[in-house]
């Protein structure tokens, strides 16, 4: 159920007020061009016995013919069946070509128990993408905010770079882009090709460049969203050996993921905080 | 004398200054790269600064008002002082965090995009209605020492002097010129007065920018935009000690008594901040959750230790204290007493913010990925120390510049003499 908060309302209130100057400062950069666009969708081969990745993606494509206020993203892990190979966070890295100390989804390799008696576990953590998330009303220049289908994006067009959300994140999954690069400023080498690649994060092609956005702006997970919205998968799940991660609709109640996280073994990161995470965890 | 040591400090502040801004020149075309904060350290040195001098200048104003607002007239010859070094450390302050930003240049989007949720834009807001309170105070107080200074200097000074009064002309005589002094007075206490909630707007606010943040139990508290009033008291009363002991007019009669009496009233603020502080830890301490508790503990025993040892107990408690307990006859030892103060609030700003970082907030999430911009560990670079102190000195250079060409001090009736 959508649950309308007051600090929603008002905003809506307010945006409707506002009306046409908002309206077109809402209407950022990449999303605008995808009004009235519908993008072709690939192909699923059916099988007689479909796996999880096939459901998820059969999922993907039925919340996609959905307008966007009916879609709800959540993403949901389980924790049994990660071997913490850190494969996703590299995959993250390489599909948002995040700089040195940027990762939007480290894995925390937790130890328990005392020697010769003990074990390890594995716990990734994302952006919870909050549905009453602490860190975009803080933004003095409203720079982040909370989409419609339930994902906190950034304007990197916007922001000006205070940090003041990342203080604010009560999951340090905010992370600030500080302008480094991997090679380039190390010693005498020159910028390597791979790091001339630009992002396509938010559906545009960002160049990473001194005094440049994305470089001097927080950078944040956003389950992928340029590629969600094209019929993809995010890239951690898809790269995850051992089928840790889900990903779906949770409004939609034939999806996998509704099915995971109304069983009783899941639970959320900090839930005590009122911050109502999105990803879900399977104990 | 007084004007040789005055030109060596603004000697100092002059080439300190320029060092500074050859710094914050590279860090802006550098960009942010040049700190060593990281992703999990999002705030250092120079947002502990920003709220340092953000406290100084609410602290200075709150003095002044003691003068205009509530009539205490024997520090009088101080209060000029205390909102021009208001006004000095705000802008210090703005600064600083400008300087903070990642994209400096879009700073103006806190204007153009105001965001009515956020703290930070509405302490914006509060910034600047209090600098236009600031500045009309000042000028309202400065309008017939100006006037007078315009009509006794000749060529540049003259400009500069008839720039400042605006045209302003003193009465003829000695009844309506006392008259326009009890209206400039009433002035001052109105404006003193609006100035008052903006000023604890100011910095209570700024306090509330950090209280707010659940995510950072340290802060999470009621008493914390308090703890930031108070030190901001402690820190305005012990740089108007520190300034009116060494700047003051120290052959006039009633210098001795205005520097005790501003010795007293930093002690009086240092006694409620203590008590404050006292009172937090030890509630910190019995509640023993842990995520607050080891924050403590980082705090005290942590890397930062000297911080609060050396800083906060030494310096901004435990000098002045002492000082104030056995040399109260020397007006040198006060003075020195309030410059200990200003200096250990430093200390006591950066333990506001720095620790509340040391501790993940998700269990082992230091050991999750290994980058030196990912760490929980924080020490300024050479880059942040440079600028800081430099920027400090420019404020101070014109600060002292404007000190020497301005009445800060002594009224036109003592520059006729």
């Amino acid at each position: 159920m959508e649950k309308i908060t007051r600090r929603e309302l008002l905003k809506k209130g307010s945006v409707v007020g506002v009306g046409l100057t908002t309206s077109f400062s809402l209407g950022k950069k990449g999303f605008a061009q995808e009004v009235g666009k519908k993008t072709p969708l690939p192909k699923i081969v059916e099988r007689s016995r479909e796996s999880n990745l096939e459901r998820m993606e059969k999922d993907l494509q039925r919340a996609l013919q959905k307008p966007l206020q009916e879609r709800h993203w959540v993403y949901v892990i389980d924790v049994k069946k990660c071997v913490g190979c850190a494969a996703c966070i590299a995959a993250c890295q390489t599909e948002n070509r995040t700089p040195p100390g940027v990762v939007y989804r480290p894995v925390i390799h937790e130890e328990l128990g005392k020697y010769p008696n003990v074990t390890r576990r594995h716990i990734p953590r994302l952006c919870n993408q909050c549905d009453n998330p602490p860190c975009t009303p803080v933004c003095p220049v409203d720079a982040t905010y909370k989409r419609a289908d339930g994902i906190v994006v950034m304007d990197y067009d916007r922001c000006i770079g205070c940090r003041y959300c990342v203080s604010a994140c009560p999951y340090n999954s905010r992370l600030f882009d500080f302008g480094e690069f991997y090679a380039k400023g190390k010693g005498f080498f020159p910028m390597m090709p791979y790091e001339n690649v630009p992002t396509y994060e938010y559906k545009v092609n960002w160049n990473r460049q001194r005094g440049k956005s994305p470089v001097g702006n927080v950078r944040k997970c956003h389950f992928c969203l340029h590629r969600i919205e094209r019929g993809l998968l995010p890239q951690c799940l898809v790269t995850c050996l051992g089928g840790v991660n889900y990903f779906g609709d949770s409004n939609d109640i034939r999806s996998l993921v509704s099915e995971l996280i109304s069983k009783s073994n899941v639970m959320r990161l900090k839930e005590e905080l009122g911050t109502d995470p999105q990803v879900y965890y399977l104990l | 004398m007084e004007n040789r040591r005055i030109n060596i400090f603004l000697f100092l502040t002059g080439v300190g200054g320029i060092i500074g801004i050859a710094a914050i020149i590279y860090r802006l075309i550098e960009g942010m790269k040049v700190t060593w904060l990281t992703s999990n350290f999002p705030w250092g040195m120079w947002i502990s600064y920003y709220i340092y001098f953000i406290g100084l200048s609410a602290g200075s104003f709150l003095f002044s008002t003691l003068i205009y607002v509530f009539g205490r007239k024997e520090l009088e010859k101080a209060g000029r002082l205390a909102l021009f070094s208001a006004l000095f450390a705000l802008v210090a302050g703005l600064l600083f965090i400008w300087m903070d930003l990642g994209h400096p240049w879009r700073f103006f989007y806190v204007f153009s995009h105001w965001n009515y949720t956020s703290v930070l834009a509405w302490e914006i807001l509060f910034y600047v209605c209090y600098i236009v309170v600031l500045i009309v105070e000042l000028w309202y107080l400065m309008r017939a020492d100006l006037a007078h200074l315009r009509d006794t200097s000749r060529y540049g000074r003259r400009a500069f002097y008839g720039t400042l009064a605006l045209g302003w002309k003193s009465p003829a005589t000695q009844e309506a010129r006392e008259d326009e002094r009890k209206r400039t007075m009433r002035v001052a206490a109105i404006l003193g007065a609006i100035g008052i909630p903006l000023a604890i707007g100011v910095h209570g606010g700024t306090g509330a920018v950090f209280a707010v943040v659940k995510a950072r139990p340290h802060w999470y508290s009621a008493i914390f935009p308090i703890i930031f009033l108070t030190s901001a008291l402690v820190s305005g009363a012990g740089l108007m000690t520190f300034l009116y002991a060494f700047l003051g007019d120290r052959k006039a009669a009633d210098y001795p008594l205005i520097v005790r009496s501003l010795a007293d009233w930093l002690i009086l603020f240092l006694g409620i901040d203590i008590i404050l502080v006292i009172a937090e830890f030890l509630i910190t301490w019995y509640g023993d959750i842990p995520e607050s508790t080891t924050i403590w503990g980082q705090m005290i025993f942590g890397p930062y230790w000297y911080v609060f040892w050396v800083g906060q107990i030494g310096l901004a408690m435990g000098v002045p204290i002492l000082i104030y307990l056995f040399g109260r006859t020397s007006t040198t030892w006060l003075g020195i007493g309030g410059l200990s103060v200003v200096l250990g609030i430093v200390a006591v700003r950066l333990n506001l913010v720095i620790p509340a970082f040391t501790v993940p907030p998700v269990p082992y999430l230091d050991e999750a990925f290994h980058d030196f911009r990912f760490a929980f560990r924080y020490f300024p670079s050479t880059t942040e120390w440079i600028t800081s102190l430099g920027l400090i000195s420019v404020i101070a250079f014109f600060f002292l510049l404007f000190y020497g060409l301005l009445p800060m001090v002594r009224n036109s009736e003592e520059y006729a003499r």
